[in-house]
């Protein structure tokens, strides 16, 4: 539908250009960021240091404790257990979200059960974590799951289950049913027509919606901040709290850990970018 | 819980066909078994948690009194926290940001994904290499974001250099001290992560748009805005309402990103609703007062929910 004038083309080029600069500029800033040694960390007095003049490992030493080389402060625990934390929750979180889901919209699709379920679950994403976290919180404490990776990872389950529930939901929707028919008129009960059948089939759309799953709960900053406080902070909550007195803030050892946190979900998203619309839409719009 | 449900159901599915009970019951039972977690699950974070927010909205309760929430009748207060509500200038000057920051985020990425995804809609040398570059910045966590223009926006960092490029004076903006410069510098932030999401959701709803009537209308001579104002926006016209619908609900929400750049600082510039509420649950502790603040919100998000719904109903029908 465009014209495809040369200088539409060049402008296109010039206007697609100066978005991704816009776009890459705060990324490769932190990510620059994370192999300053520290002098270079801020301008103070100095010209600004787009690129490390002198790359070094030191930030990520420094996060995982075993260097302290430049930095006189010594952290009081790594970062290793807010990463253990974080995967254990988002991992744990979205296995509870994606068997339930998927369990629940096969039971929609195709027997029509939980007739309620769709519109009660799109009012729980609705809703801002911080107007429910009040009793979330009294009822995680009275069970014993505050600062706990499976405290997390039930909430987390929770709150992601309305995206796992309605991304399977389209995705058996879309499948043909000639199949499972064909099985039940084999014999096979309805059962394990779904165990043998139809779980094998969803492989593709069960591992796009899991890692869909899984960016949202690894994302999570505001529920860890709630309900851990020491043991087990995810990466976003240790970060926010690395500062110290002696140096301010921490720079490059923040950007390093920000780094480690924004590979996996960064690297995820664009494996499935072929479902990313139909996640972030409900299903209601397929690409 | 649900592998072990459907397998404990499984041999008397089996008994059950064999001995000859209509499928459907079968189905039925199971349909009712694979339901059956997430119902709880709902149950489990919905009704019993609100109701536990409308009794504790009711009284002085806070963790810091010793007693058991269940207890907390014996601080029983009426409708105290509902009118202190109506009277709270904090909570409707968060209110008021959070509309404000609303208005000028979701239209400012809906027309900046609009136009990108116009331009992305032929194909040119390094499309999809740029498209997935242009994904990125929703993919990152929104508190490491939230880090980043925290980094970009220091008086001594790169928007000031950028700045001080570009306009040949010396540019030393202290962003986020300042209350203007912070709000801008927080919709700044939640505007860089979500446009991709307009852009990616407006492209998916432009190539869906018939081609053949795009070219029928260029044989007639309709003009490039002619074609676009009277055959691809009206087709497109739910997935806007969809696309604008999520980032509505989604910045009302805003958190993260703005959280570890201000605090909601400096003072109480840039405090949104979640900000606010955050901080009277960890610093004041006054959980009585939060879970009424809350129960405000979630009631009147349900209200205009339902006001939103019906009225498409309607339109649907008409």
């Amino acid at each position: 539908m465009m014209n495809r004038s040369v200088s539409f083309e060049i402008f296109r080029y010039a206007a697609i250009l100066l978005a991704l600069a816009i776009t890459l500029v705060p990324t490769l800033w932190m990510a620059s960021m994370a192999f300053k040694p520290i002098a270079e960390w801020s301008a103070a007095g100095a010209d600004l240091t787009w690129w490390p003049k002198n790359p070094t490992l030191d930030n990520f030493r420094f996060i995982f404790g075993t260097s302290t080389s430049d930095l006189i402060v010594a952290l009081d625990r790594t970062a290793g257990k807010p990463i253990l934390s974080s995967l254990l929750s988002a991992v744990f979180g979205t296995l509870v979200a994606m068997s339930c889901g998927t369990a629940a919209a096969y039971g929609l699709s195709r027997f029509g059960s939980g007739q309620n379920l769709p519109l009660a679950l799109i009012q729980l994403r609705l809703f801002p974590p911080m107007a429910v976290m009040i009793p979330v919180m009294i009822m995680w404490a009275f069970l014993g799951l505050v600062d706990s990776w499976w405290g997390l990872a039930l909430i987390y389950g929770i709150v992601t289950l309305p995206f796992a529930f309605w991304l399977m939901k389209t995705f058996f929707d879309d499948m043909p049913r000639e199949i499972e028919d064909a099985a039940l008129v084999e014999g096979c009960s309805r059962t394990r027509v779904f165990m043998k059948i139809t779980l094998p089939m969803m492989r593709p759309a069960l591992a796009s919606s899991a890692l869909f799953v899984f960016i949202l709960n690894w994302s999570d900053y505001l529920i860890a901040l709630l309900l851990t406080t020491r043991e087990w902070v995810t990466i976003p909550v240790y970060m926010a709290s690395l500062s110290s007195s002696m140096t301010g803030q921490l720079y490059g050892a923040k950007a390093a850990l920000g780094l480690i946190a924004a590979v996996p979900p960064v690297v995820m998203g664009i494996a499935i970018q072929r479902h990313l619309v139909r996640g972030l839409t409900f299903g209601a719009l397929k690409q | 819980m649900t592998s072990l449900a459907t397998r404990e159901k499984m041999p008397m599915a089996d008994a059950a066909l064999n001995q000859g009970v209509a499928t459907a019951d079968d189905g039925r039972r199971l349909g009712f078994a694979l339901t059956l977690p997430a119902q709880l699950l709902v149950l489990f974070i919905a009704v019993f948690p609100l109701l536990m927010q409308l009794y504790i909205s009711l009284t002085d309760w806070s963790p810091l009194d010793g007693i058991g929430w269940w207890q907390a009748y014996e601080l029983w207060n009426s409708f105290a926290n509902y009118t202190d509500l109506m009277a709270d200038t904090r909570f409707w000057g968060a209110l008021g940001r959070t509309a404000l920051v609303m208005l000028i985020c979701v239209p400012a990425e809906f027309l900046l994904g609009l136009g990108l995804a116009i331009l992305f809609m032929d194909d040119f040398v390094g499309k999809r290499v740029f498209y997935s570059i242009m994904l990125i910045p929703m993919m990152v966590v929104p508190a490491v974001a939230g880090y980043m223009f925290f980094m970009l926006f220091q008086s001594g960092g790169p928007v000031n250099d950028i700045l001080s490029g570009l306009t040949g004076m010396n540019v030393s903006i202290a962003w986020l001290s300042d209350p203007t410069t912070a709000l801008i510098a927080v919709m700044i932030a939640d505007i860089w992560q979500w446009t991709p999401l307009m852009f990616l959701i407006l492209l998916a709803g432009l190539v869906g748009v018939p081609e053949d009537q795009v070219r029928a209308a260029t044989l007639l001579g309709a003009s490039w805005w002619q074609r676009f104002r009277t055959i691809v926006l009206p087709k497109m016209k739910t997935i806007i309402i969809i696309a604008l619908a999520i980032r509505i609900i989604e910045n009302f929400k805003i958190f993260d990103t703005l959280y570890i750049m201000t605090g909601g600082g400096p003072g109480v510039a840039t405090e949104t609703i979640s900000v606010y509420i955050y901080k009277v649950t960890q610093q004041d502790l006054i959980w009585g007062y939060v879970a009424a603040i809350a129960l405000v919100i979630l009631i009147s998000l349900s209200i205009l929910v339902s006001l939103a719904i019906s009225r498409m109903n309607k339109k649907k029908e008409a």
